[in-house]
This record gives C-alpha cells, sequence and structure tokens, in this order.
C-alpha cells in the first residue's frame, strides 16, 4: 500500500508538471486584452488536405493581425460542439469551420451566431442556410465530372473499372460518385465491374484493390472519390504488375500529385483548399470590421484538374 | 477457469470441440464464398486473402497470449502506427542528433530493429504498468493507446512520410521488402505469420513459460503460491504482443511505401475479436494459438468474400458482427454441455 501511494505521488507529480507545461504556453493566449481572435476549427491534421486549410487559415489570419485559436474536431460532432462552447467561452472574433456533419454541426453553429460569433464555413455545407455567415465549399460535383470526363478520355471510352467510394455517411462521397457517373455512365462500353467504399482510406483501399484485383484481372481503370485511396489502390496496382492501369483520384494533395509526376497516377482533381481558407478569412475580417462579408452566403469555388502535363504548377492545394 | 493446471484431459476434449467450432464455421465460409464467385478459390486470390489474414493474425496471436495471461491490450493498433511512422521518420529524414546537427541514416534492416525495439520497449510500458503499478489492464493499456497514437501524430506533425523506398545514395533501400518480398512463392506477411503462429503454438504449449501464462490467467494467486513469478510472466506477454503490433506496422507501412499516422485504428478490436471466436476465454486461462488462427481466418475471409461479392461497406459490417455474436453464443452452449 505504502510503495503504491508513493508510485501514484510521483505520477500525481509528473502529470501537474506537464499540466504546468502546456499552460505556460497558452497563458499568454488566454490574455484577453490583446488583438481579437479567430477560432479555426477543421477535421483531424493527419489529413494533409484539412492541415493545409487550417494552416492556409492561420497564415492569413495572422497577417491581419488576429491571434489563432487551432483545434481538430476528428469529425466527431460533439467533440465540435465542445470546441465551439470553448471559442464562445473566449470570446473570439469568428470561427472558421470545416464542420463535422452537415445537420450535427447546425446547433452548434447556431449557438455561436446566438452568442454573437459568426460562423464561417469552408469545405463542406450544412443544411440551413442563414445561420452561418458563409459557406464557401469547392465544387464537388463539377470537379467530380472534370476527374470522370479526364478518366473517359484516358480510358478511350471504353473498358471494365472499378469505383472505389469514400466514407458513404459523408456527403461529399455521394456528390463525388454521382458526378463521376454522369459523366461515366453515358457511355455504353464503360462497365463497372465493382463498387466498393474503402472509407477515404490508403491501407483499406489497397487491401480492397488487391481483391478486387483477383475478381477482375481485365481491369482497366480505377477512379477513386479521393487521393489517399488512389494511392493505395495504386500499390496494389502496381505490386500485382498492373501498373499501367488508369487511375484517377480526387483532391489534389502534394502525395497524389508526386505519384502523377512519377507515372503512375493519371489525373486527379485539385480542391482549392487554401484559397478556400484564405477567403473566409478575409470575409471574416471584412465582417469584424464592417458587419458583412460583402458576398452571399453560399459560394462554391471551382476545382481544377490536375495531369502530368500541369502537375508542376501547383503546391499545397492550391497553384504555386 | 477453476482449473489451475494448463491442459488437463477433460479441457482438451473441450478445446478440439471449441477449435472444431471456429473451423466448422470457417468451412461454411469458404464453401459459401466457393458458390457464389468463381474467383473465390484461385490461387491468386487465397494468397491475398491469407495476406490480409496475416495482419489481424500477427496482432492476435500477441493478444492471444495478453488475454491468456488474463489481460487484455487496447495499445496494439496504436503502437503498429506509431512504430511505421518511426521507420517511416527514420528512413525519409533519418536520426538527426540536435546538439551535434549531425543526421545519421540507418540501414533498413536496422530501421526494422529499431521499430521493434521501440514497438517492445512500449508493450514493457504495458506490462510495467500492469505488473508493478497494478493498474487495470484495459486502463493501463488505454493510455498508452492514446500516449502511442498521439505520439505517432507529433512525429510528423499528422502527415503521412509518402516514399519509403529509401535512397540508394543513403544506401537504406529494401525496407518495401518486408511487406512485399516474395519466397517461394509467397509473400514475405504470409511467412512473418507463419514463423509467429510456429513458435507462438512451441512458446504456449510446450514451454515453462507458455504453462505459467495458463496458470496465472487460470488463477494468479494459485500460481503465486505455486512459485510462478506472476509479476514477470505478465510483464512479458506485454512485450510480446508489443513486438507483435509493431511487426504489423511494419508490414503495413512496408506494403503501402507509406506510413501514416492513423494507422492501425480500430485494429485492437479486430484482434481481440479473433482471440474470441477462436475459442479463448476473455477471462483468461484457456484458448490456444491455433484456435486464435482459425479466428482470424473466419474474420478476414468474410471480409475479403463480401468484397468479392460486392456486398455494401454497411451490411459488410453488420454481418462481421453478427458472425462474431454468434460464435461466441455457440462457445457458451458449448462450455455448458461439456
Amino acid at each position: 500500500m505504502r510503495q503504491s501511494s508513493r508510485y501514484a505521488g510521483v505520477a500525481i507529480a509528473a502529470a501537474s508538471c506537464a499540466v504546468m507545461l502546456a499552460c505556460s504556453s497558452s497563458e499568454k493566449a488566454a490574455d484577453t486584452s490583446g488583438p481579437r481572435r479567430i477560432a479555426i476549427i477543421t477535421p483531424s491534421h493527419d489529413n494533409p488536405f484539412f492541415k493545409a486549410e487550417a494552416d492556409a487559415a492561420a497564415d492569413r489570419a495572422k497577417a491581419l493581425g488576429y491571434d489563432v485559436l487551432v483545434n481538430s474536431h476528428d469529425d466527431d460532432a460533439n467533440k465540435q460542439d465542445q470546441l465551439i462552447d470553448v471559442a464562445i467561452a473566449r470570446k473570439v472574433a469568428a470561427i472558421v469551420l470545416d464542420n463535422a456533419g452537415a445537420d450535427a454541426s447546425v446547433a452548434a453553429i447556431t449557438k455561436a451566431k446566438q452568442a454573437g460569433i459568426p460562423t464561417l464555413l469552408i469545405d463542406r455545407e450544412i443544411n440551413a442556410s442563414g445561420v452561418a455567415a458563409a459557406q464557401i465549399v469547392s465544387n464537388n460535383y463539377q470537379g467530380a465530372t472534370l476527374a470522370g470526363e479526364e478518366f473517359v478520355k484516358r480510358m478511350g471510352e471504353e473498358g471494365s473499372y472499378v469505383e472505389l467510394v469514400g466514407k458513404e455517411s459523408d456527403t461529399n462521397a455521394g456528390i463525388r460518385s454521382r458526378g463521376f457517373h454522369d459523366v461515366i455512365d453515358k457511355y455504353n462500353k464503360l462497365t463497372m465491374a465493382g463498387r466498393q467504399s474503402a472509407n477515404w482510406d490508403q491501407r483499406e483501399a489497397f487491401q480492397k484493390m488487391e481483391t478486387l484485383i483477383q475478381a477482375n484481372p481485365k481491369l482497366k481503370g480505377v477512379i477513386a472519390g479521393n487521393d489517399t485511396m488512389a494511392l493505395g489502390a495504386m500499390a496494389a496496382l502496381k505490386a500485382a504488375g498492373l501498373g499501367k492501369v488508369i487511375v484517377v483520384g480526387f483532391d489534389g494533395s502534394p502525395d497524389a500529385i508526386a505519384s502523377i509526376k512519377a507515372g503512375e497516377i493519371k489525373a486527379t482533381v485539385l480542391q482549392p483548399a487554401a484559397l478556400i481558407a484564405k477567403m473566409a478569412v478575409d470575409q471574416a475580417h471584412e465582417l469584424i470590421r464592417t458587419g458583412k462579408t460583402g458576398q452571399p452566403e453560399k459560394q462554391s469555388i471551382d476545382c481544377e484538374l490536375v495531369t502530368a502535363e500541369n502537375a508542376d504548377a501547383f503546391g499545397v492545394f492550391g497553384r504555386k | 477457469m477453476s482449473a489451475a493446471s494448463p491442459v488437463p484431459a477433460g479441457r482438451r476434449f473441450a478445446d478440439i470441440l471449441l477449435r472444431l467450432r471456429a473451423l466448422v464455421a470457417l468451412c461454411v465460409l469458404v464453401v459459401v464464398f466457393a458458390l457464389l464467385s468463381p474467383e473465390f478459390l484461385t490461387t491468386g486470390n487465397l494468397a491475398i486473402l491469407v495476406k490480409h489474414v496475416a495482419v489481424n493474425a500477427i496482432l492476435a496471436i500477441g493478444m492471444t497470449f495478453v488475454i491468456l495471461g488474463g489481460g487484455i491490450d487496447l495499445s496494439v493498433g496504436s503502437i503498429a502506427g506509431l512504430c511505421g511512422m518511426i521507420a517511416g521518420a527514420l528512413l525519409s529524414e533519418g536520426l538527426i542528433v540536435r546538439p551535434a546537427g549531425i543526421v545519421i541514416y540507418f540501414h533498413a534492416w536496422l530501421v526494422v530493429v529499431v521499430a521493434l525495439l521501440a514497438g517492445m520497449l512500449l508493450g514493457a510500458a504495458n506490462g510495467w504498468l500492469v505488473s508493478r503499478l497494478r493498474v487495470a489492464p484495459f486502463i493501463a493499456t488505454l493510455g498508452v493507446l492514446y500516449v502511442a497514437r498521439g505520439a505517432a501524430m507529433l512525429m510528423s506533425g499528422g502527415a503521412t512520410f509518402p516514399n519509403l523506398a529509401g535512397t540508394a545514395a543513403l544506401g537504406n533501400t529494401g525496407f518495401p521488402l518486408v511487406g512485399t518480398a516474395v519466397w517461394l512463392g509467397v509473400p514475405a506477411p504470409i511467412w512473418l505469420m507463419a514463423a509467429l503462429a510456429g513458435a507462438g503454438m512451441f512458446v504456449a504449449a510446450r514451454t515453462p513459460f507458455g504453462r505459467q501464462v495458463y496458470a496465472v490467467g487460470g488463477n494468479p494467486r494459485a500460481a503465486l503460491l505455486a512459485g510462478v513469478r506472476v509479476t514477470r510472466v505478465t510483464f512479458l506477454v506485454y512485450v510480446i504482443s508489443g513486438f507483435c503490433a509493431s511487426l504489423v506496422g511494419l508490414i503495413i507501412a512496408a506494403e503501402l511505401g507509406a506510413a501514416h499516422p492513423a494507422t492501425g485504428e480500430t485494429f485492437e478490436l479486430n484482434a481481440i475479436a479473433a482471440v474470441v471466436l477462436g475459442g479463448t476465454s476473455l477471462m483468461g486461462g484457456r484458448g490456444t494459438i491455433g484456435g486464435t488462427l482459425i479466428g482470424a481466418f473466419v474474420i478476414g475471409v468474410l471480409a475479403d468474400g463480401l468484397v468479392l461479392l460486392g456486398v455494401s461497406e454497411f451490411w459488410q459490417m453488420v454481418i462481421k458482427g453478427l458472425v462474431i455474436v454468434l460464435a461466441v453464443i455457440l462457445d457458451q452452449f458449448q462450455k455448458r454441455s461439456s
């Protein structure tokens, strides 16, 4: 007993040291007399896309003289709700949010609005209007039709292909799939040999692709709802000696662009995440100064096709 | 549970029955998929299937030792993710020695050794918390789950190390072979699974340490009175599990040629499911490595077979859940009847 209480003492001492360290770094930020603050809340930064938009928003906000509060809700609506509570409690001037669900986020955004804090949505819309100050998203449908057209062209308008769909509970997975099919289904010599969800995940796409290759050895193309799945599929195809299969992704991630330059993946569609994040901060700034964003609530920004011909022109989720 | 000795005669018969139950389920699944999909029984597909099973089976072998010893290890998925990231960092960025300002690049095989040692070290942390500090296994390994996942994210700020092929000039090429090499027509992950399964069966059934694990899981008090060094045995099972987890992390990173910090989320649940499907008691002291292997195959055959048939992701989840619950219900019936 004595031994265990000694250990407990050590553990508590260590934990409080860690807490003190953590506090000392955030102490400055808690000072309310300094410059105004913008909260930036996105899904997990383990996806370079969300890291890029959070970084772009933070850079722009700092350039405009704001302090920033950057957090990730990990696609958990409950965690997002708590982060918005924190933002309200710390009286931020505005929230830039890539939300955790089209329906599940409405209440939290309404709560911020009632507290007098405007929320500017980026990347994903919500199923309500008049709640957020702005909803700036990339045009997923337009991007998907771009990807579909390029895919059809590379396939020579015929052959069998497989579609890898994103997480099926995510609105964008459905919109992109619809965009692909609205183009591809016009060509009746293009036949879909399989359609599987790989949940946006590279390893899952790798494994599912390996199995799909077994069922469809004469496969000519793969169209994927995002780049990580396209990269996973590409790795499986290369391992099976099918590196010539046409793979097209979506997002325009730096890893996919590197793969395009290496001649592996054939094309992707770049979502201008950095631009959108910057626009949201600029409009927040305008709103804070003048009371208006000067833009309609819903704004849709077109995606751009990236292929080997123009890959050099693109950086991290934006043109260089 | 009541019997402390490792394998009494009656229990052995029950074990055979338990193993047969999972085996019957496996045979039924194979027959069903073979009938429904002409590609299922091709050698190519079976090789891929076994390779997919290997990842979960290796985790589950380590998990079996922990569960046999009366514990649970929730941290295996995170340890796999972190060890993959350690390999990724060493290969793409090298070891940066800050004060001296030197960057050291390791040979690919040394990277493998370092990552495996890191996995064993994390396992040792679990073992130390559970055996010395007497933290409940569920909580101790849950803590390590979060710490390891966070550390994996911190290593790259959440980014992926996209290219693990190494650079010839730095002399660190060859890492992807861990996942992609083929010896005698069989991919490396399958060899690794076979080697671990063989070693695991031997250790569990034929060595004093194995018998001590069963004894500790069955009744730690009795084991202690019988002279078993309970603390040491408990410590070691977590080290074994950490080793298996890091091996899985390396295999995945090598196969993809990329290390992603979120790799391995929820893997612990698949591993536990394989162990339980294989007839190992979650209370400890009863079960076999062979059963766990069959459990891993049931899960793997189900997953790949449903993909071949083009069944939607949502139904795949429902069916997997039903099979696990059904298997455990059968387990209960058999325990009552024997």
